[in-house]
């Protein structure tokens, strides 16, 4: 039924489903890691990312496509988290501008525009590697545009976009042998891959979910909407109703008489339409009552949710008009950091605002356009710490421009302390004052000791599933049964004996103890070095281990 | 005759100043409401002991003496119908000179005929220590307060003080140095260099990361600004870290030669109360502050 025209809410059904069939693979998608611990994040970076688009058409009907991908992709780019959060954030912002202004799409548009989300996509990342999601949907998308003909159904459009997504993503171990060494393929694309599973089977007819089974968003505030409100705007009504036999003939139902006899009770914004015998209801009411009980003569409720959009509304508002209470400053330094200890380490050494990196969680980039206006100044210096919150970070800067944004390629917290305990903010040159940084940045070596998940030979090192291992840029360079082994031979083969300074940032799994005693056997080892220990509380990793 | 007065925040100890012919003005710290005056209170410094209770946490605070203490100090000395050249820490730091001015006054009023010289050698510590010491050289081999101040107008400000400290809290607890960016705590590995600049005040110039670096930049400082270094004393200073100031006194004698007079002290408790322990600092004779 729906192969001629593609419409918003097909659209929005499609990503819906999309996200759906994604969210049911998060862990697998994020068990996809090239290392072997367990700090994979691609599954949840790219479940909360389309989510964040989806969010932004929830409770919107009769949106046409344009709209609807133009919503989408808007959500989608302040909600992006990880770096395959940002690229799939600018693939559905290439596939908006192939969309823009239309009101439905032939099979044709839609696939033009789908190619068009690789293009933009490719403009995200400084430099693209193929074997990700980049190459994935941009082989996938090229092949389906060139099968597409008159005749073409979106049925097998989005068939052909699936097969070619699969050989693809089957061939990016052949492109990147960090993929092949961890017999993984990768992880970006595979998720990929899931989203447009779900697109297919919104195209077969499937509806979406209801949007209560997605992940969970945070509640509304209850606290706005008090004993002396007004019901401003009512209730959000939405329900799918089974006609039943037993409350008049099925076949006879006529929807223009339920939705004509749901305005005259106050309904507004309806929209209704029926799928066999089923019904899908949305209709704004300040009396849900009456609807309920209007739509109740017919059938019975298959699910059932009503919503104060007053909670909804006020919610809206403090997202983004919140007051800025701080005096406008010429610097300010912004970071992202996980764990208590880590972030007030980098509070204490002048940062203005800190970034919860959450656990396993990369902050999306309306974290970053938050803290960038929040904090308040003409030059902001930010410091993402992880390689994978760099694009975001770059992508928040592009949709904010009340500051200038600087941000600083640091992959570790390491190098992010090494820079921002070093910064000089009392130049009038923000360019002297980053180049500064830059070199600082230079000079220090960052490594990790975690718990490994898996059984591989990597870099030369067995490694045991169970074990301790010690990375250190990208690299391992130990495997032990011992964490405080482990983390004493990592910081000596990164070069802790002729380091000035050592930083031994203990996780949230290691107690004062035992990083004393790694403390002691360093501070004995190497006896020119200054080793300081830091209770971090950061998860997954043990220790970080910062050397300068 | 005239008579030198020197204080306890000069680093001097009551060997030496009894060496020079100094009387010694004690200034004292406080801690947990407890007030001390060195070398009243106690005979011997014991640097160690102090530092380590500032490392338990203890967190000391300064005082000014009274009018009435420097009336005190200084009655006698008029009354036996002497004079006074006080070669005092910076008047910039502290609020104890309006006390030590009041109390003049009162005693100019009663002793007419009596002269106060007072040299601000606009530095605390091992900054005025090298002063007071040239002074107190000056006055053995009888020179006249006229000579003395005559001196002190353009030598004062050629003898620079740089030092680096481990650990914040004592500064931002005192409030006494300016120019330290951020609000960091505990430094983790960085260090300020700080200096005392010609207007008596201590400045933050800069940071280094890591003690070996510190060590590095206060020698290359010497070298850079530093002039007939080697025909005056250099004195380096610590809050009971031995190691560090004796790598600096090391690293001091590698660059500029063995027959460097150099001269090793504890940082007094007072003064050591604002910059906590593992401070290490170099006074030196210098084209500049």
């Amino acid at each position: 039924m729906y192969d001629c025209r593609i419409d918003g809410e097909l659209f929005v059904n499609m990503i819906s489903l999309g996200a759906a069939t994604l969210e049911e693979h998060r862990v697998e998608v994020n068990d996809l890691n090239v290392f072997p611990i367990p700090d994979g994040d691609t599954g949840d970076n790219m479940c909360m990312t389309m989510e964040a688009g989806i969010a932004h058409v929830t409770g919107k009907t009769t949106l046409s496509i344009g709209e609807a991908a133009s919503l989408i992709s808007d959500g989608m780019l302040l909600g992006a988290r990880g770096n395959s959060g940002v690229i799939l954030s600018r693939i559905f912002a290439g596939i908006a501008k192939g969309l823009k202004e239309s009101d439905t799409a032939d099979v044709c548009s839609l696939a033009r525009a789908f190619r068009a989300g690789s293009d933009e996509a490719y403009l995200a990342v400084p430099v693209p590697v193929d074997g990700t999601i980049l190459s994935v949907y941009r082989d996938a998308t090229e092949y389906a545009l060139s099968r597409v003909t008159e005749e073409t159904t979106l049925s097998e459009y989005m068939n052909d976009l699936l097969t070619e997504l699969r050989e693809s993503l089957s061939r990016t171990p052949d492109l990147l042998d960090v993929l092949r060494e961890a017999g993984v393929v990768d992880s970006g694309g595979a998720g990929f891959v899931y989203i447009s599973e779900g697109m297919k089977r919104a195209v077969d007819g499937e509806s979406a979910v209801p949007a209560a089974s997605l992940r969970k968003e945070a509640g509304p505030d209850l606290s706005s909407f008090t004993e002396d409100s007004v019901l401003e705007f009512g209730y959000c009504t939405e329900f799918l109703l089974r006609l039943m036999r037993s409350k008049g003939d099925p076949a006879a139902f006529d929807i223009a008489v339920l939705i004509d006899r749901l305005e005259k009770a106050g309904g507004e914004s309806i929209v209704a339409f029926r799928d066999g015998t089923i019904v899908k209801v949305h209709v704004h009411t300040p009396r849900p009552g009456e609807v309920l009980s209007i739509a109740q003569e017919y059938g019975e409720f298959l699910t059932l949710k009503i919503e104060n959009m007053s909670l909804q509304h006020n919610n809206h508002i403090k997202e983004t008009e919140k007051p800025i209470n701080k005096p406008r400053k010429k610097y300010a330094i912004v970071s992202v950091a996980a764990g208590e200890g880590v972030k007030n380490l980098f509070s204490e050494l002048g940062c203005d605002a800190v970034i919860d990196g959450g656990r396993l969680m990369n902050p999306s980039a309306e974290d970053f356009v938050r803290a960038l206006r929040d904090v308040n100044a003409d030059t902001v210096f930010v410091f993402p710490n992880n390689s994978n919150v760099f694009l975001t970070a770059t992508q928040a800067a592009g949709l904010y421009d009340g500051c200038r944004a600087v941000i600083f390629p640091t992959k570790s917290v390491g190098e992010g302390y090494a820079a921002v305990s070093m910064m000089d903010l009392t130049g009038d040159d923000p360019e002297a004052i980053a180049d500064e940084v830059n070199e600082v940045i230079k000079t220090v070596k960052t490594g990790t000791v975690s718990l490994a998940s898996r059984d591989v030979e990597r870099d030369g090192v067995r490694i045991v599933s169970g074990h301790y291992i010690g990375f250190s840029d990208g690299i391992v360079l130990t495997d032990d049964a011992d964490r405080t082994a482990s983390a004493v031979t990592l910081s000596e083969k990164m070069g802790a004996a002729d380091s000035d300074i050592m930083l031994l940032i203990a996780g949230e799994g290691v107690t004062p103890d035992e990083a004393e005693a790694v403390r002691a056997i360093a501070a004995s080892r190497f006896p020119h070095t200054e080793v300081i220990v830091i209770d971090g509380g950061q998860p997954i990793y043990d220790y970080y281990i910062v050397l300068e | 005759m005239l008579r030198l007065f020197t204080d306890t925040d000069t680093d001097i100890t009551p060997k030496m100043a009894e060496e020079y012919g100094y009387s010694l003005i004690s200034m004292p710290y406080s801690i947990d409401g407890k007030s001390v005056y060195p070398y009243v209170d106690f005979e011997e410094f014991d640097a160690h002991s102090f530092y380590d209770l500032l490392r338990g946490g203890a967190l000391p605070n300064t005082s000014a003496i009274s009018e009435e203490a420097y009336r005190q100090y200084f009655e006698p000395v008029f009354e036996a119908g002497d004079d006074i050249l006080y070669v005092h820490f910076s008047r910039a730091m502290t609020a104890t000179f309006d006390a030590m001015d009041r109390a003049l006054v009162s005693l100019k009023e009663k002793y007419p005929e009596r002269k106060f010289h007072e040299v601000d050698t606009k530095g605390i510590t091992i900054g005025s220590l090298n002063i007071v010491l040239e002074i107190g050289s000056m006055y053995k081999n009888g020179a006249t307060a006229e000579e003395i101040l005559d001196w002190a107008k353009d030598e004062v400000d050629r003898f620079a003080v740089y030092f680096f400290a481990d650990d914040l809290r004592f500064f931002k607890h005192s409030g006494r140095v300016s120019g330290l960016a951020g609000t960091m705590g505990t430094l983790l590995g960085v260090r300020p260099i700080i200096h005392m600049n010609s207007e008596g005040k201590m400045v933050s110039v800069g940071k280094e990361k890591g003690r070996a670096k510190a060590v590095e930049r206060l020698v290359s400082t010497v070298l850079e600004i530093g002039e007939d270094v080697k025909s005056h004393r250099v004195i380096v200073a610590h809050t009971d870290s031995p190691d560090i100031v004796s790598e600096l006194a090391d690293r001091l004698l590698e660059v500029l030669g063995a027959d460097l007079d150099i001269l090793t002290v504890d940082v007094n408790p007072t003064a050591g109360s604002h910059c906590g322990p593992n401070t290490v600092g170099v006074s030196f004779h210098a084209k500049h502050r």
